[in-house]
């Protein structure tokens, strides 16, 4: 059977009918659905750029963490002391993350496997308490990052999370179409050599160092414009809403989503957010006791993943894929 | 058979009729989320595990096993209060899911002891709290941000502000180590900002001050540094103005090092359990001072503190009774004096117009008045002085609770004349 290509046009349209499809279930459910949606666009651009810097070009970061905290305490600050427009804020918060992407990606290039593991660990360790060092940083309290209430050209019955969750679904919708043109583009391809073989691709010309340090950079700007939406979301940034979990857990929903491709990123990113409620659900139903009810959730997480370790290693979309092709 | 029609639409016009005259004798006004004739539905989120979570995770209990105690007795006006409890392991993003969760899904009334000044300040922003009317009922921080009442209009704290302790400590300093060598280590954030302050207007000079970066009391060898520098100053009495871990680590460090000043203990940092938990030794922590608003747990003859072991015997499956179950069963003997306060009508405008307006009156196990007002949302207004014996328990000097009172502004410290109100019968509200 011939295999039909989607034009870049078709991917074009596909999103404007998914944020259709989106704009049309916004209106229809509760504002606690409206929230967590938010937070699913949330990690589907954070999950996106750890699958970029690992599926694509091959390099771990367990420190994703960290990279939030600078894109949100970016926005932030920019908001704060400019009275900026919220989309201002976000490119501010790409920018500066970004910066600190290629700084470290300078690092990271020279690092591998574990080592590299390491340092981005230490940095999700480090860098949030950072913010206790400089005064305008706001210490252990943080900064306010107030977007702002809806226009009220929305009506007045229009919710603080309903635009929340437009902001970040839009935002989100963005980032996915540009990434996924970029990882078709010289740039993907050169990528997906390096990680695939290295050797090969130095020999095919292609300077490893650089290739490694621009995914770096792009994949931190990703992470700095999810930290900017975790941070509107709840409306404040401080150094507790970065902690070592969250680098985790981000890790956790890309493999849950297959680290090697994009399309599955909607699914670590639902299960990130609908976890800690099932396990609510469940906990509930049962009537267990409290010990079992605050640890259901990281159990069900680490029980996850190694359920997809061991039966999808490269995501379910992947493995969809390929008994197809079978 | 028009005749039977017609009989057919009087009927109908009469059934109609009757229908509408009892839909207008229903009450105009459905009750408000979270309640019903029969039960009010509070929510609390805390730390349950994680770093934040020893000492403070007791808290929940406390307070179910109050409120269950008072629905065994018949509840309040006629209400039962069911408490949900969530975990937030005191991260600010999963404290405002969880506070989305309680107030979306499980639809409480309103929040209760939300933990920490950066998740309570997350929590009451993103989820605007003011702009929806939901109650906040006594935050467990003493950041005096929370005072202001137009940022956070529905939120009540019960803390007395740390300027007013600062203040308290000073008058103390002045009457007992007048033109001694006094030193300072205090956290430097809005935390020892609002401390600072007070220090200021209490006007006492410090030999040396040593702030902390919160979380730097971690490292290792800082804590050390602080003693060092303690030494070099040798102050007479050192004030000690921080976190427990803060405060564990200073004292941990001195009796290493063999430091022994006259130590004062700030009430954020001085609850024994946590500090004896973290390798202080009780008797070297016995003979420094302490600060507390609420009786000391050790006190069986206060009638609260007995009431509170009864049920926490009771109702709470005799949990070590410390600082913890005290502060939960406080402000949850104060959520049921509120309730009951704004009458059977219960709507959350009437509850927060209830403390407002009447806390002057309310009963509650608070030794300095409750400062609750049209212009305020901070309770407890000042503080006793008392001394940790050799078990690590913090007892009033002379077995008797001399309590300093005054404001968050310029006013004077002076001894409260206060009487708390009695104990209503049983420790039910009335």
């Amino acid at each position: 059977m011939h295999k039909v290509k989607a034009s870049n046009l078709t991917r074009l349209i596909g999103f404007v009918l998914l944020g259709l499809v989106l704009f049309f279930v916004s209106n229809r459910v509760d504002e606690l659905r409206v929230y967590q949606g938010a937070s699913v666009a949330m990690y589907v651009v954070a999950i996106s750029s750890i699958i970029l810097l690992t599926g694509y070009s091959g390099q771990v970061s367990l420190g994703h963490g960290a990279l939030l905290a600078v894109g949100g305490y970016g926005a932030a600050l920019v908001r704060n002391e400019f009275n900026a427009p919220v989309w201002l804020c976000f490119a501010a918060a790409v920018l500066l993350a970004a910066l600190w992407g290629a700084l470290l990606g300078a690092t990271a290039a020279r690092l591998s496997g574990p080592y590299l593991a390491g340092t981005t660990l230490a940095l999700a360790v480090g860098l949030p308490s950072i913010a206790n060092q400089f005064k305008f940083l706001g210490g252990e309290q943080g900064l306010i990052f107030d977007i702002g209430l809806p226009p009220a050209s929305l009506g007045e019955f229009f919710s603080q999370y309903k635009w929340f969750f437009w902001i970040a679904a839009l935002t989100a919708l963005i980032a996915m179409w540009w990434l996924q043109n970029l990882l078709r583009s010289r740039y993907g391809r050169t990528w997906r050599a390096v990680r695939s073989q290295s050797v090969a691709a130095e020999l095919a010309g292609i300077n490893l160092a650089r290739s490694k340090i621009l995914a770096f950079t792009v994949s931190a700007g990703l992470a700095g414009l999810a930290g900017a939406l975790l941070s509107m979301s709840i409306s404040t940034v401080s150094p507790g809403a970065f902690p070592l979990s969250l680098s985790f857990a981000l890790a956790t929903g890309a493999v849950l989503s297959g680290v090697t491709t994009l399309g599955g990123v909607i699914i670590g990113a639902v299960t990130l957010v609908a976890i800690p409620e099932v396990a609510d659900t469940l906990t509930q139903s049962i009537g267990a006791s409290e010990n079992v009810i605050a640890n259901l959730p990281g159990l069900m997480v680490s029980g996850l993943l190694i359920v997809a370790v061991l039966f999808v290693p490269n995501g379910p979309v992947e493995q969809l894929k390929h008994r197809q092709k079978r | 058979m028009i005749g039977k029609n017609r009989r057919k639409l009087i009927t109908a016009s009469a059934v109609i009729a009757a229908g509408s005259m009892l839909l207008a004798a229903a009450p105009a006004q459905a009750l408000e989320q979270g309640i019903t004739t029969s039960s009010i539905k509070l929510g609390i989120t805390i730390p349950m595990t994680g770093i934040a979570s020893p000492g403070y995770s007791k808290i929940p209990g406390a307070m179910k096993a109050y409120f269950d105690y008072v629905n065994a007795n018949g509840g309040v006006n006629g209400r039962k209060i069911t408490l949900v409890v969530k975990d937030d392991q005191y991260i600010p993003t999963l404290a405002v899911a969880k506070a989305n969760e309680l107030i979306f899904k499980d639809k409480v009334f309103a929040l209760i002891g939300t933990l920490g000044t950066a998740s309570t300040k997350a929590i009451s922003r993103s989820l605007q709290l003011s702009a929806r009317g939901i109650p906040s009922l006594f935050v467990n921080t003493g950041y005096s941000g929370f005072a202001d009442k137009k940022l956070y209009p529905t939120s009540f704290s019960i803390l007395p502000s740390y300027q007013m302790e600062a203040k308290v400590i000073g008058k103390y300093l002045d009457e007992n180590f007048a033109g001694k060598k006094v030193g300072l280590i205090y956290q430097d954030d809005d935390f020892g900002v609002d401390a600072l302050n007070g220090f200021k207007q209490a006007g006492v000079d410090f030999a040396v001050k040593i702030p902390y970066a919160s979380g730097s009391q971690g490292v290792a060898g800082v804590a050390g540094t602080w003693i060092t520098k303690l030494q070099a100053a040798a102050p007479d009495v050192v004030v000690l103005f921080g976190v427990s871990s803060a405060t564990a680590a200073a004292l941990g460090n001195a009796y290493a090092y063999k430091y022994a000043p006259k130590w004062i203990l700030g009430s954020v940092g001085g609850d024994a359990t946590t500090l004896t938990a973290n390798k202080v030794p009780a008797a070297f922590l016995a003979g420094s001072k302490g600060l507390s608003f609420a009786p000391a747990p050790s006190d069986s003859t206060d009638p609260y503190i007995a009431m509170f072991m009864d049920v926490n015997e009771k109702y709470n499956k005799n949990a070590p009774f410390d600082n913890n179950i005290v502060a939960g069963m406080t402000s949850a003997f104060l959520a049921v004096q509120a309730i009951k306060a704004a009458g059977p009508n219960l709507t959350r405008k009437s509850l927060i117009a209830a403390i407002e307006k009447s806390s002057a009156t309310f009963a509650n196990p608070a030794l300095t008045p409750l400062g609750f007002s049209s212009t305020s949302h901070v309770g407890a207004t000042g503080y006793w002085i008392g001394t940790y014996d050799a078990t690590g328990s913090l007892k009033p000097d002379g077995g008797k609770y001399t309590v300093y009172t005054t404001d968050s502004g310029t006013g004077a410290v002076v001894v409260s004349t206060y009487k708390r109100p009695a104990m209503p019968a049983k420790g039910l509200p009335n």
